[in-house]
């Protein structure tokens, strides 16, 4: 710790004295505006993972500049949109460093289309604060520039649940039924050494996000005779095999990820309340989504867009997700002084630490950790009511140098 | 003025340009199966990936210029087009679209699968390329390189086209059975042109790791294959101007419809079908029609 | 609700026979349920290949549409089920008809290519992909609220819902409604001459137009109730049509011009969808009706149904 706040403290004072020089060549800030790119996918079939994210971002950043900005300067935002694609993303982060000229980058929904700006924003020696996507291809092996899973880390996501099901259920026989792509491979590994430590067998099955019957996995996993039976899915696939589940008379605990419960109301109208009467979702958040905790971020959405809060489906779950990084942004920001460089930016976040009340976890950044989020809380569902469930779970995945 | 872009411009006007000179050798190597030797070939993706995959492999392994790599990657794709090409000589029309577009789907699940080789899901790295001691490591650079191998590649293209071979498959697009009383082998014919198709696009997928550092198994999909058919259905079938044309600007409209998310599908949509509906000789032979009629008619 | 008797056997090599047993009851069982809805589809986009020579590459966004249509009229409007179901119906055959007579009709005119009518569907698809995620209703996965109950039965070792057997019977009565139709009636004697050849169709007095009219909409009538039926079942999204590709593949096994063809293949590509999952791997699920199309083309291109193939090319 002390070892790292000297070499903050270094960089710091290095880039004070060639502060004068350089401020003047930083890109994107000028006395009275401080330039900064948001991107998320606006459009297409990732919509919903970032539409209402970069809004929720967007009006964090009206509220600091109403109150007077950042050592007065005001935020300057420039949205793109990426569609969760990654020759699109690329094009998006090349327009806004390189058109637009902003001093620092925030955004990206999907873990799988970030990744490919990894390199260009490294050798560019861009800040890049990711929105909600996890991103760990991005973040891990650390480097100087990329930060993010303000949400959670996906290696923490399967670990934490396994933790779950082992301290609420003692099971040591758990099926994990993940995805065949980046996310289930990243929260796969992260689970295993929680599964190592509590003593938990783990059955895996690996599906398609596409899957259209899920008989077969399903009854592979029954075969098992699990204590409990992990979902780490997207919300359409976890909702078939809840079904499948009540349909086979599975009547032990279901638990689901964060990454499948885009809308808990929504889940209960497709697969009956009657499927969810032993069922458990993991929330990234303090507080269930719309949640006393959080009502403060859903009045400011509403006040910032009566027009999209009128309509249905709106603010989208992960709304909340865009305030955690834009904190982070504008935290940065303040901690670098009246005179920012990008080089003072990425010391404040290297040493970044505090709690958004918005996350179950505080966001940490350390030498070695570019994951803000490690922790989840658990929420009993049985199709009415969400009831929190005390505790807070985390994972015990570190990244480990290969 | 061309060669010159990247002194006035930014780097992100540089990028759009490498990624649309990527576009026009794709649809070059669609040209030649589809438009001169009328198969219906959807798999076009996959040979793209085939050669993004196997000259990134390639130029990780050995120490060796780029372009040797990028050749290698040309030398698969061709490979797998000519097995193929052979399967597929038992196919007409959609029997052929169908085969060929199911191979293209298989292969995106073996690069999302193939973990050993491709990294599988997480997406591969791609490691700048090089040239003896100059190392690619900006769009801006990569693009006097890029802009060459394609210019290169319509050469090569129009060489063909103009060749003894070139008019062996128009002659099987036109008729077969006439193809085959003129003594022309329709089965070489065919083959050939699904093997050179697929050596392009590998090659393409070499270029592309010119200035691209990441590929995702998720971009080589059926929405990449029909983005280059629409390409060269809207710059006109069988003519080669009208591949690079259809590239240049629908490549330019896709990136333009960035700015317009809410309504992209919709519009990408009506492209086609109203270019079906009344231009489908391509947009060129439109403007040309039209300009024509504005002289002659009254 | 009776659960299946499950022995306590963890699947490996030592998989036991008994296990074995009830995953192939399960997987057929199941397999059959969702291949009757493959079939419905292939049977939509066979009778159209059949009469025009077009494989409709939007057929699965017209199925998507279509089930958007009866969970607004339902869901969002209200409105009683008896005019929801027929007014749905309505809708897809007109959208599909007016299709026909106004877009493809006018393409057959300017262009002699197969190619370019393909094209016109593929962006009928990406057209009516956009038009739903405009509404906002394509985000997140909805059901359309299941109109016979999910409780299981047994059969023999396989657990299936009521909901399951009302989809299997549903999707049976439709088929032997259309094959009826199609072989027994004047307008399906019309739609068999046209498919065979439509000049002399037209000298012995079909209206051409009206006929194309009658099979478009006809099939988008077909895909409308595959998605009625299957919606409840597989959660809807903008994305769902991506179905049509095991409808494809249906119809391949089938052998593409071959209705009865395209009903068995869509039970077989449903069956082996579940087997390759139950014993190969549920990652290769997805992949198991691309398997199925390239290996059917390569070895046996007439499909398992399928005459002689014959070049229809000049």
């Amino acid at each position: 710790m002390s070892v790292n706040k000297t070499a903050a403290g270094l960089t710091l004072a290095a880039s004070l004295l060639i502060g004068a020089a350089a401020g003047a060549q930083e890109p994107g800030i000028t006395d009275k505006a401080i330039k900064i790119g948001i991107f998320g996918p606006l459009s297409g079939p990732n919509m919903a993972y970032g539409f209402d994210v970069v809004n929720a971002a967007k009006m964090y950043y009206d509220k600091i500049n109403k109150e007077g900005g950042i050592h007065g300067r005001k935020i300057e935002y420039v949205v793109e949109d990426d569609r969760c694609n990654a020759n699109d993303l690329v094009a998006a982060v090349k327009k806004l460093v390189e058109q637009e000229n902003v001093f620092m980058l925030n955004g990206g929904s999907c873990s799988a289309a970030v990744v490919a700006a990894k390199d260009y924003v490294v050798r560019n020696k861009v800040p890049y604060l990711m929105l909600n996507a996890s991103g760990d291809g991005a973040l891990f092996p650390p480097t100087d520039y990329i930060f993010g899973a303000y949400s959670i880390s996906q290696y923490a996501v399967g670990g934490a649940m396994v933790e779950f099901a082992a301290k609420q259920f003692g099971a040591k026989n758990v099926a994990y039924i993940n995805h065949d792509d980046a996310y289930g491979a990243w929260n796969l590994e992260g689970s295993k050494k929680d599964a190592e430590v509590n003593g938990v067998k783990l059955s895996v099955e690996s599906i398609n996000p596409g899957i259209n019957d899920v008989t077969a996995p399903f009854l592979k996993v029954r075969a098992a005779n699990p204590d409990a039976i992990l979902l780490v899915t997207y919300a359409r696939p976890a909702a078939l095999l809840i079904k499948k589940a009540a349909e086979m008379g599975f009547n032990k605990p279901i638990i689901l990820s964060v990454t499948g419960t885009a809308s808990l109301n929504q889940l209960a109208e497709n697969v009956g309340k009657d499927a969810l009467k032993n069922f458990y979702t993991q929330e990234v958040m303090v507080d269930s989504p719309g949640g006393a905790k959080l009502k403060p971020i859903y009045d400011m959405y509403k006040a910032a867009y009566p027009e999209l809060a009128a309509k249905p489906d709106h603010p989208q779950t992960y709304m909340p997700y865009g305030i955690p990084p834009a904190m982070s942004l504008v935290k940065a920001l303040q901690d670098a002084g009246p005179n920012p460089t990008r080089e003072k930016v990425l010391a404040a976040l290297k040493t970044q630490d505090f709690d958004s009340g918005v996350m179950a976890g505080r966001m940490q950044f350390g030498p070695e950790q570019r994951a803000a989020n490690r922790s989840t809380i658990f929420i009993k569902y049985d199709g009415t009511t969400m009831a929190p469930l005390p505790g807070v779970f985390t994972s015990r995945w570190t990244y480990q140098a290969k | 003025m061309a060669v010159a872009l990247p002194v006035f411009t930014s780097g992100y006007v540089v990028y759009i340009a490498n990624l649309l000179l990527v576009f026009v050798v794709l649809c070059l190597g669609l040209h030649i199966v589809i438009g001169e030797t009328g198969q219906f070939s959807m798999a076009h993706a996959a040979f793209y990936g085939i050669g993004i995959y196997a000259s990134a492999l390639a130029n990780r392994a050995v120490d060796l210029p780029y372009p040797v790599a990028m050749l290698f990657g040309a030398l698969v794709a061709g490979a797998v087009g000519l097995f193929i090409g052979t399967l597929a000589l038992r196919m007409r029309d959609i029997y052929l679209a169908l085969a060929t577009f199911a191979f293209g789907e298989a292969m995106q699940w073996v690069f999302a699968n193939w973990d050993s080789v491709t990294n599988g899901p997480n997406g591969l790295r791609i490691s700048p390329a090089r040239f003896g001691p100059i190392e690619i490591l900006s769009d801006k650079q990569a693009y006097p390189f890029v802009l060459f191998f394609c210019l290169v590649m319509i050469g090569l293209t129009v060489a063909i086209s103009r060749s003894r071979l070139g008019r062996s498959f128009r002659a099987v697009r036109e008729s077969e059975v006439a193809a085959m009383a003129m003594g022309i082998d329709v089965r070489r014919a065919r083959i050939v042109s699904f093997g050179l198709s697929a050596a392009i696009a590998g090659f393409a997928g070499g270029m592309f790791g010119l200035f691209q550092t990441f590929i995702h198994p998720d971009s080589l999909g059926f929405q990449t294959t029909i983005l280059v058919l629409t390409m060269v259905v809207v710059g006109g079938l069988g003519s080669i101007a009208g591949a690079i044309g259809g590239a240049i600007v629908f490549g330019l409209i896709s990136e333009v419809l960035r700015q317009a998310p809410q309504y992209q599908e919709i519009i990408y949509g009506a492209i086609l079908i109203l270019f079906m509906m009344y231009a489908p000789r391509g947009l060129f032979a439109f403007i040309g029609d039209r300009i024509r009629e504005a002289r002659h008619g009254r | 609700m009776a659960p299946p008797p499950f022995p306590d056997l963890s699947i490996g090599p030592d998989m036991d026979l008994q296990l074995a047993l009830i995953f192939l009851q399960q997987g057929i069982a199941s397999g059959l349920v969702s291949g009757s809805v493959y079939a419905l589809l292939a049977l939509a986009i066979v009778v159209i290949f059949k009469t025009s020579d077009v494989p409709n590459f939007a057929q699965g966004e017209v199925f998507m549409a279509a089930g958007y249509v009866a969970l607004y009229l339902f869901v969002f409007q209200k409105m009683p089920i008896w005019v929801v179901l027929p007014a749905t119906l309505v809708v897809a055959f007109l959208a599909m008809a007016l299709f026909r007579r106004f877009v493809l009709d006018q393409v057959a005119k300017s262009a002699k290519d197969l190619v370019y009518l393909v094209i016109a569907t593929l962006g009928l698809s990406y057209v009516l992909k956009g038009l739903v995620r405009r509404t906002g209703f394509g985000d997140t996965p909805r059901s359309f609220p299941a109109l016979v109950p999910t409780d299981s039965v047994m059969i023999g070792q396989a657990s299936v819902t009521m909901l399951d057997l009302a989809i299997f019977g549903t999707a049976v009565t439709v088929m032997a409604a259309f094959f009826w139709m199609f072989n027994y009636t004047k307008t399906g004697r019309a739609m068999r001459a046209v498919g065979m050849n439509p000049k002399a169709a037209q000298l012995v007095g079909v209206d051409l137009r009206r006929c194309h009219m009658l099979i478009w909409g006809l099939s988008g009538v077909i895909s409308a109730i595959a998605a009625l039926l299957i919606s409840p079942k597989i959660l809807m999204t903008a994305d769902m049509g991506s179905i049509v590709m095991l409808a494809f593949a249906a119809a391949i096994v089938g052998g593409f011009s071959s209705l009865p063809g395209a009903v068995v293949g869509g039970f077989v590509i449903g069956i082996v969808e579940n087997m390759v999952g139950l014993f190969i791997s549920s990652r290769a699920i997805v992949l198991a009706p691309f398997l199925a199309i390239l290996i059917v083309l390569v070895l046996r291109p007439q499909g398992l149904f399928g005459g002689k193939l014959t070049i229809k090319k000049v």
